[in-house]
């Protein structure tokens, strides 16, 4: 049941998505035409692409080899070029072999401790979001998640909740039934073939399972406003639309 | 004056640019102003003349709508600052417009037909066993795709003209036309250019991002990502690697929220990555990126370096009397793939078709209410599409929990058979409802899987 809200309540908040809505960023797209191209856009591409007419070609060719000549060093520009810069930038552990976490090593009582798989992954993916790592198709990573079976998960990561939503749930299911009773006279038992009260408890239950802490309020209504966000955009020439539709008249 | 320059079409009149436009100063623009909006059949039929449309912008869009508009009869103007413009642009181009815009083959310099992506924690998922034999992505350089539509607007009887466009005088009644100001260069090198102006009765405005005839009409703006990509000659034997394979990295690291990407170019590859939200650290997610695929691009020479914003969504108003944006200008490319050149020329081909049904062949006046019917079919037809991956993005593009499981879902041949029937051809299929629905508890399993990771990676200190 832990499901959907994993999927509404992306753990980390993502803050960059979100803040998009504000146009913080936004200055003009024809700020890059304009002569100030003081940002990081010192490129010769750039220049060439708004050369009215006529430019030469050649000078764009050029130009980067003496850029990567002079930063190449000091920012390791050369990562390109240079392989014995950073040789030993690859995650290792004993039981990381051949792009697969070996089970073998995993056993506990002569079964898979499948806690220990996922300690193992979690402190992998950690080290790789620090240290970023190339690709590679002679060593290519084949461990899917999807091997640690599905019961691993809810003993790990629903059951130490399970306890407070289904008590939760129990709770406002009670009080709601309680509360259409008193209002309508409804009895406990009618209520479950009536379709209002199938819909309240769907409400409810689904209700526990997203709002499990105060923010999580707070984060879907920031999701409901960047979903719909772009929608604005492109109504925005239907309503104009409208407007003048009824001018016409 | 400009027609002096211009080669003339025969049959048609040459348009009377004789005239100086004195009081035409531009001032503040006139945004209120509106043009009566009626049936085009009662609009006036244009006496001695065609009707008379400038295109500015030569790329796909601009390229697809003065072909469409020559072809049936308008006086057509196309104008592009830069005949050999090579736009900093992935160059991908879906089966479906091969057919549609009837290209020849000998301008795609490679079929791609194999995709690999690959996730945050370096799990490579392959993309593309489901394609037919016949199926491929087309690669092109834009310098050749958009020299070739231009060659053939040309060739059904648009004049090119090399110009770049300054701005434009709206008009103050329905009679008056439009008036062009633009510096003419007539091909030498290092030339100064030529000042002069251009009287139409439409423009279509297929000038880009940053473009002007969008802010003449006072359009607004959107929201824009940076692309940045580097040209990369790579050796020929890692260049084998690359043949028909193109390789999009996703990761915190490379893009917080688009994509980092390997191209396979003519002779060499596009590295590249692109961001809305932090564009100031664009290079450091350049140089992710060019780590995540450094033994494959290995003693490599960066050949070019290139940038270009990329909108996010479409202007407020695309569309303003008798001008109409489309492509870039207008804000159409789709999120998620961030691709653009099929979506501009279609809807420079739509625009044209609204303004060839409206003026019947070019024969009357056309108004606003034509140029609307294409925006309200180009929105019909495409906004589905536009949503679908704006959603897409903003699920799986959001977080590395997200995007290891969007890598998971793209291993399901079930997703990668939609996915490329809906790119190639453009169309949306109606699955297979049981298919579906595996999907879904597969693609929420993924993400419940990641997210529990990424809660216990939270509890780790390294």
């Amino acid at each position: 049941m832990s499901t959907s809200i994993d999927l509404l309540s992306f753990s980390p908040p993502p803050s960059s998505m979100l803040s998009r809505t504000q146009f913080s960023f936004t200055h003009k797209p024809t700020f890059l035409l304009s002569s100030k191209k003081e940002s990081f856009f010192t490129l010769r591409a750039s220049a060439a692409d708004n050369g009215a007419g006529v430019s030469a070609p050649a000078v764009t060719v050029e130009e980067p080899k003496v850029r990567e000549a002079s930063e190449g060093p000091t920012e390791s520009n050369g990562a390109v070029e240079a392989p014995e810069v950073k040789a030993v930038n690859k995650f290792e552990d004993p039981k990381w072999v051949n792009g697969t976490w070996d089970l073998k090593q995993f056993q506990k009582n002569g079964q898979t401790d499948w806690d220990a798989v996922i300690d193992a992954e979690a402190r992998r993916r950690k080290w790789l979001e620090n240290n970023p790592e190339s690709s590679s198709n002679d060593d290519p990573v084949i461990f899917d998640t999807s091997i640690v079976p599905w019961w691993a998960w809810i003993k790990r990561f629903h059951l130490p909740e399970a306890e407070l939503l289904n008590g939760r749930a129990a709770m406002i299911g009670f009080f709601m039934a309680y509360l259409v009773d008193s209002l309508t006279g409804v009895g406990l038992v009618d209520q479950m073939s009536n379709f209002f009260c199938k819909t309240l408890l769907f409400v409810a239950v689904v209700g526990v399972l997203l709002i499990r802490k105060n923010e999580d309020i707070e984060t879907l209504k920031k999701l409901l406003e960047e979903t719909t966000f772009y929608d604005k955009q492109w109504q925005a020439t239907w309503q104009d639309e409208t407007t003048s539709g009824t001018k016409k008249e | 004056m400009a027609s002096m320059a211009l080669k003339s079409f025969t049959g048609l009149r040459q348009s009377p640019q004789e005239q100086q436009h004195p009081h035409f100063i531009a001032q503040a623009l006139p945004r209120q102003q509106k043009f009566r909006v009626s049936a085009a059949k009662t609009s006036p039929k244009l006496t001695n003349r065609n009707l008379r449309v400038a295109v500015i912008g030569g790329g796909p869009a601009g390229g697809a709508a003065a072909e469409t508009l020559a072809q049936n009869g308008v006086e057509t103007f196309l104008i592009e600052r830069k005949l050999d413009n090579c736009k900093p642009c992935g160059g991908a181009i879906p089966l479906c417009m091969v057919g549609e815009f009837d290209l020849p083959l000998d301008i795609i310099d490679r079929k791609v037909t194999k995709m690999k992506m690959i996730s945050p924690s370096n799990v490579a998922v392959d993309i593309g066993q489901t394609l037919k034999p016949h199926e491929y992505i087309g690669m092109v350089r834009r310098e050749v795709l958009d020299a070739y539509l231009r060659e053939r607007a040309e060739k059904n009887g648009a004049s090119v003209i090399n110009g770049l466009f300054m701005k434009m005088d709206l008009p103050r009644n329905f009679e008056q036309p439009y008036v062009l100001y633009y510096t003419e260069y007539d091909g030498t090198k290092g030339g100064v250019g030529e000042k002069r102006t251009l009287e139409v009765d439409a423009v279509i405005g297929a000038d880009g991002a940053n473009s002007r005839v969008a802010k003449s009409i006072n359009a607004g703006d959107y929201d824009y990502a940076i692309a940045f990509q580097e040209r990369v000659k790579i050796p020929d034997e890692k260049m084998v690697y690359y043949e028909n394979l193109a390789e999009m990295y996703v990761g915190d690291d490379v893009s917080p929220d688009f994509y980092g990407w390997v191209f396979p170019k003519c002779d060499h590859v596009a590295v590249g990555t692109g961001t809305v939200t932090h564009k100031g650290d664009i290079k450091k997610f350049q140089l992710a990126t060019r780590n995540r695929a450094k033994d494959k691009i290995l003693g490599g020479k960066i050949i070019r370096v290139e940038a270009h914003p990329i909108p996010e969504h479409p202007r407020p108003r695309r569309l303003s009397g008798r001008v109409a944006l489309v492509g870039d200008a207008a804000g159409y490319v789709t999120k998620c793939s961030g691709e653009g050149i099929y979506f501009a020329a279609k809807s420079g081909r739509m625009c044209a078709e609204a303004i060839i049904e409206g003026s019947e062949n070019g024969t009357r006046m056309i108004d606003e209410g034509d140029l609307r019917k294409y925006l309200e079919k180009w929105d019909k037809t495409y906004w589905p599409t536009y949503k679908v991956l704006d959603v897409l993005q903003k699920v799986f593009y959001r977080s590395n929990p997200a995007r290891e499981a969007f890598v998971e879902m793209c291993a399901d041949e079930y997703v990668q058979k939609m996915t490329f029937d809906s790119y190639l051809y453009k169309r949306v299929v109606p699955g297979n409802p049981l298919e579906d629905l595996k999907l879904a508890v597969n693609t929420i399993g993924s993400l419940v899987r990641a997210n529990a990771l990424r809660r216990e990676m939270d509890k780790l200190t390294i």
